[in-house]
């Protein structure tokens, strides 16, 4: 297919006359996907020739590519072409420039989840970047960050302002040809968050992104690279909301981490992508690559992660633990009520000297859920005194649903000592009738239970989250007892 | 490209063997396994272990007109006489009639498969090629409420020398309802010619029925084999199987056990003991079909020299199967930089009254444990075989058939020192 | 304040309660004793609401309310708490947090505001010292790792701070060594008053040395064989159970 990629114009009306509808006015690209439209996508944020190339080379990828199957989830075949993978708030010009201009009802929902964007951005200090349907609505505390030196816009920004960090670090944890959602993300993704944190910097606040699909059939394809340079700290948090709609949307990240020498990087993210209705109905697909390369020796890269959305994920953040000494965690907390469907586990790749791990997953399984822990732990044999301990336990609540875990050990270092432990039980009606004897309600020792199965991991989240991540929790299993 | 196992070889050798009452059998065999083939490393049960080897051993053999050769009395006796068993032995491929006549006057019945009307499984891909390629096999039975005295061996002996030799076994064992009854299974080859052999064992335990059951694997170092053992068991029926690898080059074990009937439970445990570039897999897979049911397992390997052990255990408590407890353990000791050890322990629980467990340590031996050792004088060699021994014994000790454990335990102990010397060629 | 008439109930389809009847009166403390499988601690659970038990027939009045219509958390708000002998572990639920999440479900249902976490924890200190307490308790997971001991005195400590209507303590004693024996008595003697009442479920005498029951009763196969006053325990603790169990059956 010749194109003439300045040409943007001439493709969209090519198209039309192929039947798709096209509304100039619009800020979505018609469904389907071509190189026409990843050329119009990297048009539309005016980027420079070296992404659009990397762009195209992933899409050509893709097309050869078959939808992975080996999860253990179950799911109406994607129709990719029905799919839009471009959709930005009403027009360029209209764009907020504050939270206060920020559409009330976003806040309004917001507030619903509990999330008072405007109160947390101010008492919290934290700084948002909320993606609102793949283009950043508000940034704030740039000022302070910049002081800092810390680099945190959106990923087009950032690929504006700093091509030669973006080239360089872009796909060097992921790679383009990882898997096949991936390499979707990587033909056509949207926006995103770029962190970048200087050598000796720690980043003097939380950084805080909110996703949040709204379009009806948009994909979202989010991007997002932190860098974290030698002796630098940092801590970020995701949170990811969907209102309901009927259809299934498609929701596949990237998230790629780099821990250069001594660095830091601590990854917190509490997920509530709208699950579809008790019947199964709706819901995001949330296949989400996320993976953190600890660069450096003594670097540290920790996932924690909260899932109580989607109707189905498929998601193992992971950790390349290549420098000496390096240090990977992942603590994890997955729910699954009603009809859905998570698959999510991590992967700890132990490469340099003395590198541990160490992961700990909770999956609660109520309704006609499904919920598997897959892992993989892989010591390669010049990994000399790796360790790693994993505890992964799963509590069921009601006879409908499933509890599976497959974890993956795979060791060639003598020196190794790895420790796996699972668990799989219901809440026990000896536990349940001690906290009614103490007077507190079925409902709420349930939850108290449930916390407290969860607690190893909800402390390794920052404050204002666990709490969150707590009423979260309780909603999510509203009605799956009694 | 990796080979392929070629068909018409294979219908070739079908067609050669003797018209008995298998031949219908095999040919439908012949037919799936044309259309399966083999399975391959994208087959998430054969990840860990690629048959290439033993695909190429399986077409120099058919190749080469696929022969059986006669296995010597000697190396029969060398392993009947170490165990006090009632022996039936199949020499490579061939079910040895005089061992039958043996249990003319016994409450065991036993019939040549091709004489009996048993459907033979056939489900997983060794299991078709199993059948395509059988001479013959044994249909054992324990009528109902016998308790069988003394233990009934299963030798399956195979020899190799100047060609490359292939057999396929098979055994069905049924426990009639109430009855009893003790098992010694164990694999013996000689030859350096390449071998591969490809057993399976049918056992069925009607309600209430009781099996121990010892699996002992031997062969010779440059021999293949593959192995699987389907176990249904009734109501209130038992279990009990211990296994035991310590010899052979690239071994996949099966075992696979549905508990069926309320209230049936199992107990199993194996011990795999690797060096040299010995490739070691066992697979284990306990289905809860109802509740109440247990099943509880603890394997333990160590990989010395190159080699690599795999350990897949699979508990699947099914829909309504409540009351379930599944539990399972897995240790290994990794000695050396060029071994490796794989271990997967996977639970699917698709019910809610149950309770299921697992876990799997992978580490070097005990340095402290070792330094101790050495300050009460032994050198650290002889530090190292004691605690090795002592990791192994766990399997040795928690084996039923009390009667042949000392004889195993002394296999095991030479086993493990073999290894510490790296295997004197 | 709690009465009991020909209670019947059984576990597993097994009966255990056969035709049991108690008047328990605010201000009394009863002891219940008997050998083991007497049907002690089925009694307990079944004044608890525990609904693994299944009561066949027979009545359980509080304060003159059927009781068998509650639910346990029911119950427990009313005033009834149960002493747990086998007390169950909670992993990761802080043991503080259930304990003001339970007074505070009772202040609810009794038309009081509920009180902040800075008042609570500083009741639940001074519980803590009258009972010779380590205030880390209140940290820890909900038994998590408590010895037999701790997990004991963690009853009495929850007992002192929901200062309870009725409360039964089933073999509260067993497994203590002398001082928390002690500790144990001075938390259930610290609470009798005109109001309240308070049944002992116990097998030795040992803890009536430190609690002094108005009443003792003898439970043999599933109901009270005998009655008395304190005096009852030690001729018990000399004539042993067999004694009774002849009498009753003379």
């Amino acid at each position: 297919m010749a194109t003439d990629p300045d040409n943007i114009e001439n493709l969209v009306n090519r198209r039309y006359r192929h039947g798709f509808v096209t509304d100039i006015e619009s800020d979505s690209l018609p469904p389907g996907l071509d190189e026409g439209v990843v050329r119009a996508i990297s048009a539309r944020k005016n980027e420079p020739e070296f992404m659009l190339e990397w762009r195209l080379r992933a899409y050509r990828h893709w097309r050869k590519l078959k939808e992975p199957t080996w999860a253990h989830v179950h799911y109406p075949a994607i129709d990719y072409d029905a799919i839009s993978y471009f959709s930005a708030p009403k027009s360029d010009a209209d764009r907020p420039k504050s939270l206060d201009e920020v559409d009330p009802k976003l806040l309004e929902t917001y507030d619903k989840l509990g999330i008072p964007l405007h109160e947390r951005a101010r008492l919290a200090g934290v700084a948002v970047d909320a993606v609102f349907d793949s283009v950043s609505v508000a940034t704030t505390f740039k000022a302070k960050l910049a002081e800092a030196g810390v680099i945190f816009c959106p990923f087009s920004e950032a690929v504006q302002k700093h091509p030669e960090l973006v080239q360089k670090y872009l796909g060097s944890v992921v790679p383009q040809r990882d898997n096949f959602f991936a390499t979707l993300n990587s033909a056509v993704f949207s926006d995103g968050s770029f962190v970048y944190i200087p050598k000796g910097v720690r980043c003097p606040m939380e950084l805080s992104t909110y996703f949040r699909i709204n379009a009806a059939n948009t994909g979202q394809f989010e991007r997002t690279l932190i860098i974290a340079d030698e002796d630098s700290h940092v801590s970020y948090l995701e949170g990811c909301t969907a209102p309901m709609r009927d259809e299934n949307q498609l929701h596949a990240a990237v998230v790629e981490l780099v821990a250069l020498k001594n660095a830091r990087i601590k990854y917190s993210t509490v997920q509530n992508w709208y699950p579809g209705d008790e019947n199964g109905v709706g819901g995001i697909y949330n296949f989400v690559t996320k993976r953190g390369d600890c660069r450096g020796a003594n670097s540290k890269i920790s996932w924690t992660q909260v899932e109580t959305g989607s109707a189905i994920t498929w998601k193992y953040p992971s950790c390349i633990l290549r420098g000496d000494n390096s240090v990977g965690e992942f603590y994890s907390v997955a729910v699954a009520n009603n009809y859905q469907q998570a698959d999510t586990g991590t992967k700890m790749i132990h490469i340099g000297r003395n590198t541990s791990s160490t992961i700990v997953s909770k999956g609660i399984s109520a309704g006609h859920a499904q919920n598997a822990y897959r892992g993989l732990v892989r010591v390669m044999p010049q990994a000399a005194g790796a360790r790693n301990h994993t505890q992964c336990d799963s509590l069921l609540i009601g006879k409908d649903c499933g509890a599976h875990t497959f974890p993956y050990m795979e060791i060639k270092n003598p020196s190794a000592r790895i420790e796996h432990e699972a668990t799989t039980s219901k809440i026990s009606a000896d536990q349940l009738f001690y906290c009614r004897q103490r007077g507190i309600a079925e409902e709420d020792a349930v939850n108290m239970i449930v916390n407290g199965f969860c607690k190893e991991v909800f402390k390794e989240l920052p404050m204002e989250f666990a709490v969150e991540a707590q009423n979260l929790l309780n909603v999510s299993l509203e009605g799956a007892v009694g | 490209m990796k080979p392929l196992l070629s068909i018409d070889a294979v219908r070739t050798a079908v067609q050669q063997l003797p018209d008995n009452g298998l031949a219908a059998a095999r040919l439908a065999a012949l037919t799936r396994l044309d259309a399966d083939g083999l399975p391959t490393a994208t087959h998430e049960d054969w990840k860990y272990t690629d048959l290439t080897r033993i695909v190429d051993v399986s077409n120099r053999w058919l190749a080469a007109g696929a022969t059986t050769m006669p296995v010597a009395d000697a190396a029969v006796a060398a392993i009947t006489d170490q165990f006090a068993a009632s022996w039936l032995v199949i020499r490579n491929g061939m079910v040895d009639a005089r061992s039958i006549a043996k249990f003319a006057q016994s409450d065991v019945r036993i019939d040549l498969l091709s004489a009996s009307d048993k459907a033979l499984e056939c489900d997983a891909p060794l299991s078709g090629l199993n059948v395509a390629l059988l001479q013959d096999g044994l249909a054992i039975r324990i009528p109902a409420n016998i308790e069988h005295a003394g233990t009934v061996g299963l030798l399956f002996i195979d020899h190799a020398a100047a060609d490359v030799g292939v057999s396929q076994a098979r055994i069905v064992i049924e426990l009639e309802g109430g009855s009893a009854a003790d098992f010694i299974e164990y694999h013996s080859s000689t030859g350096d010619a390449a071998h591969y052999a490809n057993t399976v064992i049918e056992l069925r335990l009607a309600d209430g029925a009781r099996c121990n059951y010892v699996r002992v694997q031997d062969r010779q170092a440059g021999h293949d084999q593959t192995g699987r053992l389907t176990a249904t068991l009734g109501a209130d029926s038992r279990l009990q199987h211990a296994a035991f690898d310590l010899g052979g080059n690239l071994v996949r074990n099966d075992l696979d056990i549905k508990l069926v009937g309320r209230g049936s439970a199992t107990s199993f445990s194996g011990l795999y003991l690797a060096g040299r570039e010995q490739h070691v897999d066992n697979h284990t897979r306990v289905d809860h079909l109802v509740g109440p049911t247990h099943s509880e397992q603890e394997y333990r390997g160590i990989a010395a020299d190159a080699a690599r052990c795999v350990w897949n255990g699979k508990a699947v408590v099914h829909r309504g199967a409540d009351g379930t407890n599944a539990r399972q353990a897995n240790h290994n000791l990794l000695l050396s930089a060029a071994a490796e050890i794989d271990a997967k322990p996977e639970l699917e629980i698709y019910a809610d009254d149950v309770k299921a467990s697992h876990g799997t340590t992978i580490g070097e031996l005990d340095q402290g444990a070792l330094f101790y050792l050495r300050t009460r004088g032994l050198d650290e060699a002889a530090a190292r075989c004691l605690l090795m021994r002592a990791f192994a014994e766990k399997i040795v000790v928690r084996s039923p058939l009390p009667a042949i454990r000392q004889t195993i335990s002394e296999k095991v102990a030479e086993r493990v020192a073999a290894l510490i010397v790296g295997d004197a060629k | 304040m709690l009465e009991i008439k020909n209670l019947n109930a059984s576990i597993g389809g097994s009966e255990i309660l056969r035709g049991l009847s108690l008047c328990v009166r605010a201000g009394e403390v009863h002891a219940i004793m008997g050998p083991n499988g007497s049907g002690k601690s089925t009694l307990a659970q079944v004044v608890a609401g525990n609904d693994a038990y299944v009561v066949n027939s027979g009545s359980l009045l509080f304060d003159g309310q059927d009781l068998l219509a509650l639910e346990p958390e029911e119950r427990a708000r009313r005033g009834i708490f149960l002493g747990f002998q086998y007390p169950v572990e909670i992993p990761g639920v802080n043991n503080a947090y259930l304990l003001k999440a339970a007074f505070n479900a009772r202040r609810k249902h009794a038309g009081l505001s509920e009180i902040d976490a800075f008042e609570f924890l500083k009741l639940a200190k001074e519980k803590m010292a009258m009972l010779d307490m380590d205030p880390k308790f209140l940290n820890r997971g909900v038994n998590e790792g408590f010895s037999g001991g701790e997990k004991k005195r963690n009853e009495i400590l929850q007992m002192a701070i929901l200062e309870p209507r009725l409360a039964v303590l089933d073999e509260t004693d067993s497994g203590l060594d002398i001082d928390a024996l002690r500790a144990v008595a001075n938390g259930v003697n610290a609470l009798r008053g005109p109001d309240r009442a308070i049944i002992l479920v116990t097998h030795y005498q040992r803890l009536l040395d430190y609690i002094e029951p108005d009443f003792v009763h003898v439970l043999s196969d599933g109901r009270i064989v005998r009655s008395g006053d304190k005096s009852l325990a030690p001729e018990l603790e000399e004539k042993g159970y067999d004694w009774l169990r002849e009498a009753a059956n003379a």
